[in-house]
């Protein structure tokens, strides 16, 4: 083996060993007006991990997400999403984000697949009416895709949003209070989805469920007024820790 | 390519919407027509009401396109979809397009349908030129639907938005008001000579302010629509 093929080898083992991860955000500060709603935030997710973030109202969840989606600009500090910087390529980062949110980020006088050929056309999906038959038929919509979503149940528009946010097939999948307000139907659709496509995507998820969080979870974080006060990975999370942690910022705020 | 499909897209979805709804169009249409009637009865047997028309038909107008702009990110705030729109890789000012060409198709349909009733019933004409008529009433249009929804955007994230459009809207559209009561007022007068002059001088107006604020909002519209 000769020099060249040998550092090559040597960076590929080192690159499999310290994958860039997927989402990386160094002493993050975001400042609106004069309250800081992040303060020096730091952190790492790998590829493929599953965050889960808890944390009061105002505790500034929201915000990271939104930076991270590039949606707002973050005061000072670094962030890197799939290794890039969102202030430069937010267009390229954005196609591999997806969100399910607590709203459902859907025309409600538009009907099932005409939402998902406005989105799709957004992301600019190849092969369109097809990835729209597949998604309906996943979330169990197929024989409503013509009916307005204004007339749908809130089970059935979290089922369609969440076909919306799969519809690009993203890397990065933001969940933010996902299970709030699903039937219990709803709720194992979601989950069957979750583990269908688990392994090929990197989740955030904010959610105040603790046993779905952390049983979701390869790293749990608690933030509390724009600060990390908790993060821990799975295997050496310390759930009595975690616990005492979360009820006495969380519980004694709200 | 997929730019043009983005703009398309968008305007599909909200002329669908519209078309279910009716709920801009119609209020729109409903208002300038009570307009119309309060200046009928205000100003009806008035000898010299056709030196003013043009001026009062474009004060109803402006209030009128006022109306439809302000509900016209409404759809996209309902349900957050405008958090959905902007999580999209799309390039902001296709947004903007996209929203304002809705804007323009809206507003010119309440035009369409009320500038003959209007005309009826103040026993008016036009005397020059019809599709110069049209030219300067698309032109006046685009001003309108541009500034519109430049500032329409900015209004959407405040909570006074119902009050801040009218606010920032008026001052800004003043020249468009001017120019489009002197083009469109000269024209149904079917006057010649100097007077025509300032016809055509008023149109480039139009034209000048219209290229002046698509390129503002192509150049802001991703920090409007930002934070």
């Amino acid at each position: 083996m000769n020099r060249a093929t040998e550092l090559l080898e040597k960076e590929k083992n080192e690159k499999d060993l310290n994958p860039i991860p997927e989402v990386e955000v160094k002493k993050l500060s975001k400042t609106f007006g004069k309250r800081k709603v992040l303060n020096k935030i730091s952190f790492e997710l790998e590829k493929g991990g599953f965050l889960s973030l808890f944390g009061p109202n105002g505790a500034g969840k929201t915000t990271l997400i939104k930076i991270i989606a590039t949606l707002i600009a973050p005061t000072s500090g670094e962030i890197r999403v799939a290794g890039m910087d969102p202030t430069k390529n937010s267009a390229v980062i954005r196609a591999k984000l997806g969100l399910i949110s607590h709203s459902p980020l859907l025309y409600l006088d538009l009907s099932a697949e005409e939402n998902l050929q406005f989105y799709g056309t957004m992301y600019s999906v190849p092969n369109l009416n097809e990835r729209i038959d597949e998604l309906l038929d996943q979330v169990e919509l197929g024989h409503r895709r013509y009916d307005l979503v204004r007339t749908y149940s809130k089970g059935m528009t979290q089922r369609l949003a969440i076909a919306r946010a799969l519809l690009h097939k993203p890397s990065i999948l933001f969940l933010d209070e996902p299970h709030s307000g699903l039937d219990p139907h709803a709720v194992d659709i979601f989950e069957s989805l979750l583990d269908n496509i688990r392994a090929e995507h990197t989740f955030i998820m904010i959610t105040h469920n603790i046993e779905r969080g952390l049983a979701l979870c390869s790293k749990a974080m608690i933030l509390y007024n724009g600060q990390i006060v908790f993060y821990q990975g799975k295997e050496e999370l310390d759930i009595d820790m975690f616990k005492s942690i979360y009820r006495q910022r969380v519980k004694g705020d709200s | 390519m997929s730019g043009v499909k983005q703009i398309a897209a968008i305007i599909k979805k909200d002329m669908i919407a519209e078309l279910r709804t009716k709920e801009m169009v119609v209020s729109m249409f409903l208002f300038v027509l009570l307009v119309m009637v309060a200046f009928k009865y205000a100003f009806g047997d008035s000898d010299n009401f056709s030196t003013y028309a043009g001026g009062l038909l474009w004060v109803a107008f402006l209030f009128t396109a006022l109306l439809g702009l302000n509900r016209s990110f409404v759809h996209e705030k309902d349900e957050g979809c405008l958090e959905g729109l902007l999580l999209a890789p799309v390039d902001r000012p296709n947004i903007f397009f996209g929203k304002m060409i809705g804007n323009i198709i809206f507003i010119s349909v309440v035009e369409i349908i009320t500038i003959p009733i209007y005309i009826v019933l103040f026993k008016l004409s036009i005397q020059g030129s019809i599709a110069l008529f049209a030219g300067a009433i698309i032109l006046s249009n685009i001003g309108i639907s541009t500034v519109g929804t430049l500032l329409s955007t900015v209004s959407i994230n405040t909570k006074m938005r119902d009050m801040l459009l009218p606010l920032i809207f008026l001052p800004v559209i003043l020249p468009v008001l001017a120019a489009a009561v002197v083009s469109t007022g000269g024209i149904m007068a079917g006057v010649t000579g100097e007077k025509l002059v300032n016809v055509f001088s008023a149109m480039k107006l139009l034209i000048a302010y219209d290229i002046l604020f698509l390129l503002v909002a192509y150049a802001l519209y991703d920090f409007v629509i930002g934070e």
